[in-house]
């Protein structure tokens, strides 16, 4: 049984259907990519799983119980954690504050959610700035603090949005490796990306999703030479028929 | 978030200082006028440390409180003319009734941001006057409409929560404030505090980090109006007679809000700093100026409010901790060592 699943899930905004029944599966242990061009309905997929909105049918399910429905802080009770595409600090609190919020999910006592929030502190090499506030980091420092509060929760699958989005390429280099590491931590990741460098080095599995439907799925290589993926993202002429 | 109440000696030292003061105030200041000043100095700081559990760290601007003080003054006041019920059982009830009350309206209101909360707390506070304004009985209680409540003089009685002497009063706000001021540090370094001011500062971020916002509001509202309450019962029991417009009047509101904000809202001494700057800048404008230029006090209040908020917008506090670390030579340490893991400084 996959650890996270999606059935059928489609979310309509009015007349505009961002997600239309869309079935994913993500197993225990992988790194599983999404990818699609803009608007395809990446974030709003996310944002069902995460518990920001309810799908408007279908279900999502996580070791196989259903949790559609549940509000964000209930999903995050259950093991699903996110970042966002916009990153989110608590601007005026300092790093470790921020990471102590995500730990608190686990613990009700400041002294372990202290210590909790020290070593993902460490695992993300954030350790030399535990006490600047949160406003005054660099871009790269925010996305790190995103996931450093995100990882705190000590979630089962951790839901990536777009984390390398306005990273240098060293910096995208970086994180790939962190990203790494966190899933040799034991960490299920499903992560939304537009750099393909990243994503099909760091994915074992891919979906592509396209106005809302998934359009293709497979390994890294088989979704760089699948067709309808060539058409999504390059137009029909760039599709060579093989045959 | 580090303030004066953390644990270096120095800090110790000061606060030992403080209540030393404090306590032994009414040993020098005889006079009843000055007491009755220091009184109300510590009444709103107190009220501006009870709004401070939900208007500084949930990130919310509540503009109503005082229809909390009149909750708690008209449930006392009421059970003890009718129902001869000591003023301290009363004010527990109070107390009760107002958390209640709190987290009725809490429930729709604790969504809106911004300006829309603080507008439907002003509201809320100003049909409860207009209610009070204009009933004498309320189902079965006297509240005796505009012209407001006289509690029948007691003597000296503990019991009846009266007392010739002024300072008797004195320590009783006193003690609350400490009360309140030990819960908020308590709160703030818990969960329920590092919750709070989380879902204060982005609702959306906390909640995906596993914070039930809606929940804790309503939690730091429930406080707020709990102690909001029993300066209600304090107030009523200090002058025995108040009417609608001295204890729900937008006037209370409002100078809770301007003490906060000037005084640093969302720190455990900004309001008693508010208070100690803002109250003796009142009382002077009030004895000196109330009979040309009556409500100037309001005029300087919002001076000083603009002052503050531009040239330091977290309040006075801020400045006053840094010169403290300053003199005390305790800036050199504003970043302490790392410390090891599962150590909290309690």
């Amino acid at each position: 049984m996959s650890l996270l699943a999606t059935r059928n899930v489609t979310k309509r905004f009015g007349g505009l259907t961002a997600v239309n029944d869309v079935s994913i599966s993500v197993e225990k242990g992988q790194i599983v990519g999404i990818i699609g061009p803009n608007g395809a309905g990446k974030t709003t997929l996310f944002n069902c799983i995460a518990g920001a909105f309810p799908p408007t049918t279908g279900e999502i399910l996580l070791d196989g119980r259903i949790v559609s429905g549940k509000a964000p802080y209930e999903a995050c009770g259950l093991g699903i954690a996110r970042t966002f595409q916009v990153v989110k600090p608590f601007a005026q609190k300092s790093v470790l504050y921020n990471v102590m919020v995500g730990a608190f999910a686990t613990t009700n006592s400041p002294a372990k959610a202290r210590g909790q929030a020290l070593e993902v502190i460490a695992f993300l090499q954030l350790d030399q700035k535990q006490e600047i506030l949160a406003k005054s980091l660099t871009l790269p420092d925010r996305k790190r603090l995103e996931l450093a509060r995100a990882l705190a929760t000590r979630p089962k699958v951790l839901l990536l949005d777009e984390v390398m989005a306005g990273l240098r390429p060293s910096e995208v280099a970086e994180m790939i490796v962190l990203i790494g590491k966190i899933r040799d931590s034991g960490v299920t990741l499903l992560i939304v990306e537009h750099i393909m460098q990243a994503i099909m080095s760091l994915s074992d599995h891919i979906f592509v999703l396209n106005f809302g439907q998934l359009i293709a799925e497979g390994s890294p290589n088989q979704i760089a030479n699948n067709e309808e993926v060539i058409k999504a993202y390059l137009g029909a002429a760039y599709a060579v028929n093989e045959d | 978030m580090r303030t004066l109440l953390t644990h270096a000696p120095q800090n110790k030292l000061l606060l030992l200082a403080a209540l030393l003061v404090a306590f032994g105030l009414p040993l020098v200041v005889t006079s009843p006028t000055y007491l009755q000043i220091l009184i109300l100095l510590f009444f709103y700081a107190y009220l501006t440390s009870s709004w401070n559990l939900v208007g500084g760290f949930a990130g919310v601007l509540p503009l109503g409180h005082s229809a909390f003080v009149a909750l708690g003054a008209y449930t006392s006041t009421i059970l003890y003319l009718q129902y001869g019920i000591s003023p301290w059982i009363g004010m527990l009830v109070g107390g009760v009734v107002a958390s209640t009350v709190g987290i009725i309206i809490g429930i729709p209101t604790l969504k809106l941001r911004g300006a829309y909360f603080a507008l439907a707390t002003i509201a809320f506070a100003e049909a409860i006057r207009v209610l009070i304004e204009n009933t004498d009985q309320l189902g079965p209680f006297k509240v005796n409409g505009p012209r407001g409540l006289l509690i029948n003089l007691a003597g000296n009685s503990f019991s009846a929560y009266q007392f010739t002497s002024k300072v008797p009063y004195y320590y009783i706000i006193l003690i609350l404030l400490l009360i309140v001021l030990g819960l908020t540090v308590l709160l703030m370094r818990s969960k329920i505090g590092y919750y709070l001011s989380a879902g204060g500062e982005d609702p959306e971020a906390a909640q995906s980090l596993g914070v039930n916002v809606a929940k804790y509001k309503l939690l730091a509202m429930a406080l707020s109006c709990f102690f909001t309450a029993l300066a209600g019962t304090f107030y009523a029991q200090l002058m025995l007679y108040f009417y609608p417009k001295s204890i729900c009047g937008l006037d209370m509101s409002f100078e809770i809000a301007f003490i906060a904000l000037i005084g640093g809202r969302g720190t455990i001494l900004g309001p008693v700093l508010g208070a100690l700057l803002l109250r003796p800048l009142n009382e002077m404008t009030r004895i000196y100026l109330s009979g040309t230029l009556p409500g100037l006090h309001l005029v300087i209040f919002g001076l000083v409010l603009i002052l503050v908020m531009l040239y330091q917008p977290r309040g006075i506090q801020e400045p006053l901790t840094r010169l403290f670390r300053r003199l005390t030579g305790l800036n050199k340490t504003t970043v302490p060592p790392a410390p090891t893991k599962g150590t909290v400084p309690s």
